[in-house]
């Protein structure tokens, strides 16, 4: 038993430190609007990082594969029985984060003689306009971040390091402002700001220490790199579907086409 | 439920009712509840359609469903707008005939199951796991029907598109203890199902082409004769009511989708064809 309440905090600082690492090299997520709803977009490997949870609410993750399918699990649980027993209607992304998976993150975290949960997550709900999209990040710990309510145009980012975020978010903030972006320009937009935050996540590794000065960076190329180990993963939430499940899973064709030429 | 191997605490298979027991919700006690509701409320007029008739025939393109719209109680007409036709996914229709609100609740859950069970697994259902779904829903609530209360005779309609083969529509229906059948041509329920599978076997097998080869406005055309031959010797069927310009609900199931037969082209087909 933790008998001095230092040793605690000692105990949680270690495990941030080690889950902090064992995030660094995760394969960054990027969410953007587009004309007809909201993209998200990764380059993963073996396995599938981006998910439905509910008719409206799309899941993606970067970290352990198994800690995230037990969250992804978790989410479609909660969603579906509350759907259920109440309505469609009163699912809610919201209450989702808040009520159920964040005080079960937070507990896991926090006990320090149970395993942790690994990863960092991006979850969003569209709703009937881009004002009442619901987009939020949720860490580990519990935390949750909801992302960027004051400017009219969603977008945000799960990376490795905070350094990744920071340049992939002022990346996306230099590149486009434009929101009624297509779906292709915003896969292209998307593609570009991962390579970025993928590259600064890989070469903080090396540059501990060192200040992170705007490094020139060449996103097409750093994408065709990796596309070398993996493939582009995408998927769409209407924001006015032919059905009530407004997620779609995009296939390689269109993937391909889109970011053939960035 | 006890197994002989320890299952692993993280072991998913999809079923979603099972998640639901956890969480205190069990079908066959839920489904008891509304059918005692309904019970009580028979005596004072509550809504059934036992008599009615609904239909699923196979044609070109898919399947049709149409499904008359009135409900009774007893020898009293209830309502004249019910919705027997029940869409539970993008290609799955349940037709109902039985009582509306236990049918509505195994409807629900079986809308819900479908969707649990593609989210959680990452891909659809087959159409054999959806219709045993069904027959699980039945079977549960066999004790009502063995009193005679809250029975629901349903057909299941669906058209098959796994992994991009085409499995062209099917249908199922089921007797009132949930064993299924699969019907090979059509199949139809409820009290006018005699008159209507009887013409059905006729034309199916002298008409001038097999039901399968007939096209879309053919097979519309045929399912609202059909309703209105039903309808003529049982009184708790309704065909086309003129006087209140209520038409038979009318889906067709194809590889696109589910589209249902807008009133406006209904009235058109009946006037010259019907």
């Amino acid at each position: 038993m933790i008998e001095e309440p230092y040793r605690w905090v000692e105990a949680i600082a270690n495990r941030r430190e080690y889950i902090e690492d064992q995030l660094r090299l995760g394969s960054p997520v990027v969410m953007l609007n587009y004309t007809e709803g909201l993209l998200l977009l990764t380059v993963s490997r073996e396995t599938r990082k981006i998910f439905e949870i509910y008719d409206r609410v799309a899941f993606s993750a970067l970290g352990h594969p198994a800690d995230i399918e037990r969250m992804r699990l978790v989410a479609i649980d909660l969603a579906h029985i509350e759907g259920f027993n109440r309505a469609v209607a009163d699912v809610s992304l919201r209450r989702l984060v808040h009520f159920g998976m964040s005080p079960a993150l937070k507990t896991a975290f926090e006990q320090v003689f149970s395993a942790p949960y690994i990863l960092k997550m991006l979850l969003a709900e569209i709703g009937e306009d881009p004002e009442q999209d619901y987009i939020v990040k949720l860490d580990y710990d519990g935390s949750l971040a909801r992302s960027h309510t004051e400017t009219k145009e969603p977008f945000d980012v799960i990376a490795g390091t905070s350094d990744a975020e920071a340049a992939m978010i002022n990346y996306l903030g230099e590149h486009d402002r434009n929101s009624r972006r297509s779906l292709e320009d915003a896969m292209k937009l998307a593609a570009r700001a991962w390579a970025v935050g993928m590259d600064t996540a890989q070469t903080g590794e090396t540059e501990e220490g060192e200040e992170t000065e705007k490094r020139d960076l060449d996103p097409e190329k750093i994408l065709k790199e990796n596309l070398k180990t993996g493939h582009v993963e995408a998927a769409v939430l209407l924001r006015n579907g032919p059905s009530t499940s407004r997620f779609r899973l995009l296939d390689e064709k269109e993937v391909r086409a889109a970011i053939r030429d960035l | 439920m006890d197994h002989p191997l320890p299952i692993p605490q993280f072991l998913h298979d999809g079923d979603f009712l099972s998640v639901l027991k956890l969480h205190g919700y069990e079908v066959a006690p839920r489904l008891a509840e509304v059918a005692a509701k309904f019970e009580a409320e028979l005596g004072k007029g509550g809504i059934a359609t036992e008599g009615t008739t609904v239909l699923a025939v196979k044609y070109k393109d898919g399947v049709l469903l149409a499904g008359d719209r009135r409900a009774t109680a007893g020898n009293l007409v209830m309502y004249e707008r019910a919705e027997k036709l029940i869409t539970i996914d993008a290609r799955s229709i349940l037709a109902i005939a039985g009582v509306p609100a236990v049918a509505f609740e195994m409807a629900r859950v079986l809308e819900h199951s479908f969707k649990y069970y593609q989210r959680s697994q990452l891909q659809e259902m087959s159409t054999a796991g959806k219709v045993r779904t069904l027959s699980k829903l039945l079977k549960e609530n066999l004790p009502l029907t063995l009193r005679g209360v809250g029975m629901v005779v349903p057909i299941f309609a669906t058209y098959e598109q796994a992994d991009g083969k085409d499995g062209g529509g099917k249908v199922y229906f089921y007797d009132a203890l949930g064993a299924q059948f699969e019907g090979v041509d059509y199949a139809a329920s409820g009290s006018g199902s005699i008159a209507v599978r009887s013409v059905l076997h006729f034309l199916n097998t002298w008409g001038d082409k097999p039901l399968a080869k007939y096209n879309e406005s053919e097979a519309v055309a045929t399912a609202l004769r059909l309703l209105d031959t039903a309808a003529d010797s049982d009184t708790a069927t309704s065909g086309y009511n003129p006087k209140s310009n209520i038409f038979p609900l009318v889906r067709v199931i194809t590889k696109e989708g589910i589209r249902e037969t807008p009133e406006t082209e209904l009235g058109r087909i009946y006037r010259s064809e019907v």
